[in-house]
């Protein structure tokens, strides 16, 4: 169990207060390959978002596929993410063109969140969207969705109203205009990337650390003695404290990013702001 | 399926961390910032299988199931109101049927009523007439009876007269003579009463 999560056996409690890895980057990269396919490396985060995309599919499949008018649980409560997704994000924010991105909000939300939800099941531990792979491939979508969607929707004015921004006085034009487009164009899609990953990576480390510590303590209380062992099971159960945190966090983000999405998109198609 | 099992469970366990970046430039966490190529591709891909799923088989899906569940909702609430018209137009009918049933009814109690007091008026007119006839068969007897009486009465005064007054008189006049002169006395006796 431990080798699943860290080289505990690095880890002396003698001297250190909490299980960290000499570097942190060594919670996250798994790029040693299981297998390849066709010279394509299986590693564990790859084969995990293939385990996330077949989940998602498998939910999607087995709650819709009865089509029963009196829906049973499983199909009610696909039913109502669907709906939520479709009825608060994508025409609750965008209006009623925003059913255009309903099947691209939804395929996010989903994706996101059962790859949140990694962070926190059972032998898996790992959230993959803690790599920069995912959100940032999610924001770089979102940003090409939200450009296009502005040029479709307003042509040229679209670029050149960021850039020029009417309505703000001639002088402070070039400025405001700088900044808007810096915001739209750069900071957005960093933004959105950043702040998914950010929280999944910090909830990944505290997890990792804290219940790490407490397992280790625990299981050499008799070398470290009881006052580092208590500490050891206190470290245990704040970790598990943030493990029910973390369903929140795991739901929130998950939300966030779709939500955001859908905000960036809005602003695009619908200019009178 | 025992196979595809093995190759998670491997996978899951495969937990080696990759050796500290060579050459110790690091920078630890700022390194996570950067995707990896075979994450970033495979991350595409899951999408794009997500986006498929969801896209052509969810969404339409659910479309139908709901357009399904809408139909049946209308189809529902259609046969309630035929049936709600139904049961009115029943409800008209039973009440048209009852006050015909009320009106039948009394027209027959009022018929009933008729024909009683037509049946008592009968009855009374006859037994009236009854009554009447026997009065007047009374009466005629009466009557009868009465004359009959008078006139044994008649003749028994006029003999006990005759025998009288023949004592009396003592044979002074002849009979006939003496039944003359009391019959006409008798005559005198009924114009006084």
């Amino acid at each position: 169990m431990e080798q699943l999560i860290l080289a505990s056996g690095e880890c002396d409690l003698t001297q250190q207060t909490v299980c960290a890895p000499a570097d942190v980057t060594e919670l996250f990269e798994y790029r040693i390959p299981v297998f390849e396919i066709l010279g394509f490396p299986i590693t564990r985060t790859v084969f995990l978002m293939f385990l996330a995309a077949a989940i998602v599919a498998a939910i999607t499949f087995f709650g819709l596929r009865r089509k029963a008018v009196v829906p049973g649980r499983f199909q009610a409560a696909v039913e109502a993410l669907f709906g939520f997704v479709r009825d608060e994000v994508a025409i609750g924010i965008i209006g009623p063109h925003g059913i255009r991105y309903y099947p691209y909000l939804l395929a996010i939300f989903l994706f996101v969140l059962v790859g949140n939800f990694f962070e926190i099941t059972p032998f898996v531990n790992f959230p993959i969207t803690s790599r920069m792979a995912l959100p940032a491939s999610l924001a770089a979508l979102t940003w090409v969705i939200f450009i296009a969607a502005g040029i479709k929707r307003q042509g040229v004015r679209y670029v050149a109203d960021i850039l020029w921004p009417p309505g703000v006085p001639v002088f402070l034009r070039p400025l405001v205009g700088a900044i808007e487009f810096v915001s739209t164009f750069l900071v957005r899609p960093f933004s959105l990337a950043v702040r998914l990953f950010a929280n999944l990576v910090a909830g990944h480390v505290m997890l990792t650390l804290l219940l790490t510590t407490g397992l280790v303590s625990l299981t050499t209380i008799g070398e470290i003695g009881a006052l580092k062992g208590a500490f050891g099971i206190a470290w245990w159960a704040l970790g598990l404290a943030i493990f029910l945190f973390e369903v929140v966090v795991i739901v929130l983000q998950a939300y966030i990013f779709t939500l955001l999405s859908a905000v960036y998109i809005e602003t695009s198609v619908n200019p009178a702001h | 399926m025992a196979y595809l099992y093995t190759l998670a469970v491997q996978i899951l366990a495969t937990a080696e961390p990759v050796p500290i970046s060579e050459g110790g430039e690091g920078g630890g966490g700022l390194r996570l910032l950067l995707p990896v190529p075979e994450e970033l591709i495979a991350g595409l891909i899951a999408f794009g299988i997500v986006f498929a799923v969801v896209w052509k088989f969810g969404i339409p899906a659910l479309n139908e199931t709901l357009d399904a569940r809408a139909a049946a909702i209308k189809a529902d609430l259609d046969a309630a109101e035929q049936a709600k018209q139904e049961a009115e137009s029943l409800l008209d009918d039973y009440r048209a049927q009852l006050a015909g049933a009320r009106e039948e009814a009394a027209r027959i109690v009022e018929e009933a009523r008729e024909a009683a007091e037509e049946v008592r008026a009968d009855i009374l007119s006859r037994a009236e007439a009854e009554a009447e006839a026997i009065r007047g068969r009374a009466r005629e007897e009466i009557a009868a009876e009465r004359e009959r009486v008078a006139a044994e009465l008649k003749q028994q005064v006029a003999d006990l007269a005759i025998e009288i007054a023949g004592k009396l008189v003592a044979e002074s006049l002849d009979v006939e003579r003496q039944r003359q002169l009391v019959d006409r006395y008798i005559e005198e006796l009924g114009g006084v009463r």
